[in-house]
């Protein structure tokens, strides 16, 4: 149980590639924290120097209020569980978990209890006397995650966990890492590429892209107020829809004019708006397919799109439409609310109306693409 | 209609069948002609070593009276049990010490990455071209000045075999990349220094090739002649089985040593054959399943 804090962490590979710049991160004590990223944005490298398993070129990692950048990985007092769970195949299940208490020269019986007891809570106990080699790839994970329990270290990090289990497995380990982290209450640091695990697993969520953080925050937070277009995209899915528009500003009020639409914005985010000195001007509009609902022709702020693929989830429909101007729009409609006869209509070639209120929109500056209400 | 094909098919398939059992049948009578061909030199030398009518050369295999006077004369008449011992001490030597270099060698050049480490393992290729004896002029030279020859020469000998064993490193080394690089960075952060990730996680899994640079350190000074006499010089305290054994060989010789020669070659035989009938198991035991995903 500790707080890590980054400071202006940099890592430089070779001569010049920068893997990761300018990070700057409290994570508190008992804090989960997500990091979360496309492939090569960085977010593994931090962990592994979080590790020790990296060098850190500039900057300085703190756990618990001790500089660690020049310690071994042994000295600090962490544990860790990988993605490919790295276990020891010439070590039993037990042997495995045992391992790092073993080198602490624990005595015998405490290791029992502590590897039972682990085992106990992760419900591979009747695995103990096995090979890795012999365990299907959830039990390894399993088995993995034990290792770091065991130990009581005062972070817990884990490097893509899931991303070798089947999708099954892996939304039922999300729901135990959940169960988990109210057991061992500690500092966990969760790596991944998957935005729903960011979401559901971390108190704070940081966002990376190409090495450098581009928001952090809680789930709530990144969804609902991205800091620019990449947050926006990233974090949801399907995707936030984004398409160029006209942010019009008449006697006061905001209007947006997606494709010949005219919609008023209203409350909250026009008074933003106007906080913010935004006035008439190109933007990016954002919304979310979740946000947008179908309508009827009459309706002056309808859109009309061309529906190109029908992609049918079971509770919800994704259809992915073509707008007049060839802009692709996703709309998400559950299949709940839809009659029968309307649900025929959604069918690929049809032209549908669909429209969204000022409350979901997102506005973003057309160069630096950053978040106008931000 | 039905019938006919299925006939048609069935006899097919014991065309097959049979095509296949007449291939293997005169695959296997050619591998036993290989191997009588290959095993006859040895057979030979056995029957001679238990000749006892003569110990010259004779035109005929059998021999017409057996017995163990030869391998008696072997450990009575010569100074073949010290040359034995001298040829086992440098082969235990050896295996042990090649064993240690060339695994760190390896384990190194496979895990660590280190300014040079390319050059270092280019250069150690391109030296490794060269023929060893090249170099046997400047080691005599040098080792006569130590005084590692001669007498001594069987500690200069090992010398020579274990200090440039790390250039041997292709084959551990390629053993070594194909363990995942995260079980050394799991038993890292578990709490291990970087000699205990080798010794409790990389050897253990490393079973089949300690094996075989065991055999190979053990087998070198068994089978070693040229640099071996070379050093040894002519003095019979310090021969390897080898460079003894040669001797018996000349001309003035060969007429009264033959058969004992033959018994030699028999005792030779017997410790690297049964370091391999106890090693080879391990050769094929398979131990990297279930490491990771897979």
């Amino acid at each position: 149980m500790a707080s890590v804090k980054l400071t202006n962490v940099k890592k430089v590979y070779g001569k010049n590639v920068v893997a990761v710049d300018d990070f700057n991160l409290d994570i508190a004590d008992k804090e989960f924290v997500v990091f979360v990223g496309p492939s090569g944005c960085g977010k593994s490298t931090t962990l592994r120097m979080i590790a020790g398993l990296e060098d850190i070129t500039e900057g300085t990692v703190e756990i618990d209020g001790t500089i660690v950048n020049d310690l071994q990985p042994r000295d600090r007092d962490i544990a860790m569980v990988f993605q490919n769970y790295a276990l020891y195949p010439h070590l039993t299940v037990f042997e495995n978990m045992a391992f790092p208490l073993r080198l602490k020269k624990m005595p015998q019986e405490e290791v029992y209890e502590r590897v039972t007891k682990a085992a106990e809570i992760l419900g591979i106990t009747e695995y103990l006397m096995r090979k890795p080699r012999a365990l299907s790839g959830g039990q390894r994970q399993r088995v993995a995650i034990g290792r770091a329990m065991v130990r009581d270290s005062k972070v817990f990090l884990m490097d893509e966990p899931l991303s070798n289990l089947d999708a099954k497995l892996r939304n039922q380990m999300r729901a135990e890492i959940i169960l988990l982290r109210e057991k061992i209450d500690t500092t966990f640091i969760y790596v991944t590429h998957d935005q729903t695990e960011a979401m559901t697993l971390g108190d704070r969520i940081v966002i990376m892209k190409d090495g450098f953080i581009q928001q952090v925050g809680t789930p709530t937070e990144v969804f609902d107020m991205p800091v620019n277009l990449f947050v926006s995209e990233f974090i949801g899915a399907p995707k936030m829809n984004t398409f160029k528009t006209e942010l019009v500003c008449e006697y006061g009020k905001y209007y947006v004019t997606p494709y010949g639409a005219k919609v008023e914005i209203s409350g909250e985010k026009a008074k933003k708006l106007a906080e913010k000195g935004v006035y008439s001007q190109s933007i990016i509009l954002g919304v979310r397919p979740e946000h947008i609902t179908l309508t009827t022709s009459e309706n002056p702020a309808a859109i009309a799109c061309r529906i190109e693929v029908n992609e049918m989830m079971g509770s919800e429909l994704h259809l992915h439409t073509v707008t007049e101007n060839g802009d692709k729009l996703i709309v998400r409609v559950p299949t709940v609310t839809l009659e029968d006869d309307e649900r025929k209509a959604l069918h690929h070639g049809n032209t549908i109306y669909v429209t969204f209120g000022s409350k979901v929109m997102h506005f973003f500056d057309v160069d630096t693409e950053k978040n106008l209400l931000v | 209609m039905k019938k006919a094909t299925d006939n048609k098919i069935r006899k097919k398939g014991l065309g097959v069948k049979a095509g296949r059992g007449i291939g293997n049948t005169a695959v296997y009578i050619g591998l036993v002609i290989i191997t009588l061909i290959w095993l006859f030199p040895f057979f030979g030398i056995v029957l001679e070593s238990f000749r006892v009518e003569t110990p010259m050369q004779v035109s005929y295999l059998w021999p017409h009276k057996f017995g163990f006077d030869n391998y008696i004369r072997l450990f009575k008449e010569t100074d073949f049990l010290r040359w034995f011992v001298n040829t086992g001490i440098m082969g235990v030597c050896t295996a042990v010490l090649q064993t240690v270099f060339v695994l760190a060698m390896s384990y190194g050049l496979s895990r660590l990455r280190f300014k040079g480490r390319k050059f270092l393992m280019n250069a150690m290729l391109v030296l490794g071209m060269f023929p060893g004896f090249l170099t046997m002029i400047l080691i005599y030279k040098v080792f006569s000045d130590f005084h590692l020859i001669e007498q001594m020469a069987p500690l200069g000998l090992i010398i020579v075999y274990c200090a440039s064993s790390g250039m041997g490193y292709y084959v551990s080394k390629g053993f070594f990349d194909t363990i995942p690089k995260s079980l050394d960075e799991a038993a890292r952060v578990d709490g291990a220094t970087r000699l205990q990730v080798f010794y409790k996680v990389i050897l253990p899994l490393s079973k089949p090739i300690v094996i075989y640079t065991i055999l190979m350190g053990f087998m070198a000074p068994w089978g070693d002649f040229m640099l071996a006499s070379y050093l040894i010089h002519e003095n019979s305290q310090g021969m390897s089985v080898a460079v003894g054994m040669f001797e018996w060989l000349s001309k003035t010789m060969v007429n009264t040593n033959y058969t004992m020669f033959c018994a030699a070659g028999v005792v030779v035989a017997i410790p690297v054959t049964t370091v391999f009938l106890l090693l080879q198991k391990y050769y094929v035991e398979g131990v990297t399943g279930g490491a990771v995903k897979g």
